[in-house]
């Protein structure tokens, strides 16, 4: 996958490449009912949680206004942009 | 020749389908007969077609999108596309008990909530989006 248009940040290019992957097969679904999506927004929310607590949380200011769900929605974004950019 | 249309567009070749299906129930006086089931089971076939094959084309639609207005507008007419149908399916799914009915309203049901979903999903992702994250914090793209 040519993912090169992302610079590094404290979360992974890779990371963002792996989550898009996921987020692709569940928010594009053809079918949104399928097991298929449900699993992969299920490993989605888990992985943002992840590294939201791991990395993400330590590395705000204190009083941040962020969030997990503003996170987890700023991580779509970029998912979004990733799948359009990288996936067309 | 390459020709775009625009999903309103699209969701507008399905909804014949909708009012053929509101047509075809209200023909008959005894839905529970065989005559009647055979025929409603053909619009309930041709209705949850349309619905899964809408569905399949705004998602598709929603993935091309080059902004969250344009996603959850997307959404927002596929939504509107399934209370369509399931405002037909309220009121024949009584009548036409043994015709699939009831099992197409909850699916068209299903598929309405992971529009809605997908629809909220896109409003939030704009507010959320006012919320500027620390410089760093997640790679940029080029």
């Amino acid at each position: 996958m040519p993912d090169d248009s992302l610079a590094e940040g404290v979360v992974a290019r890779a990371e963002i490449a792996a989550l898009a992957e996921l987020f692709d097969r569940f928010e594009f679904t053809l079918d949104p009912l399928s097991r298929e999506a449900d699993e992969a927004e299920s490993q989605f929310n888990d992985q943002i949680e992840r590294l939201f607590e791991s990395r993400v949380k330590p590395a705000l200011p204190e009083n941040s206004p962020v969030s997990l769900p503003v996170f987890r929605r700023h991580v779509c974004h970029l998912c979004r942009e990733f799948l359009r950019k990288n996936r067309p | 020749m390459k020709s775009c249309l625009s999903f309103e567009e699209v969701l507008a070749v399905g909804e014949p389908r909708l009012a053929e299906m509101q047509h075809v129930g209200d023909t008959f006086a005894d839905g529970e007969s065989a005559e009647a089931c055979a025929a409603f089971t053909q619009q309930v076939r041709n209705v949850e077609a349309a619905v899964l094959h809408s569905y399949a084309i705004a998602a598709t639609v929603a993935r091309k999108a080059d902004s969250l207005e344009e996603v959850a507008d997307v959404w927002k007419k596929m939504s509107a596309f399934c209370l369509s149908a399931l405002a037909i399916l309220a009121k024949l799914k009584d009548k036409y008990p043994h015709c699939g009915t009831t099992e197409l309203y909850d699916r068209v049901l299903d598929y309405k909530l992971a529009c809605d979903k997908r629809y909220q999903g896109a409003l939030e992702e704009k507010q959320c989006l006012t919320i500027a994250l620390p410089r760093g914090l997640l790679p940029e793209l080029r």
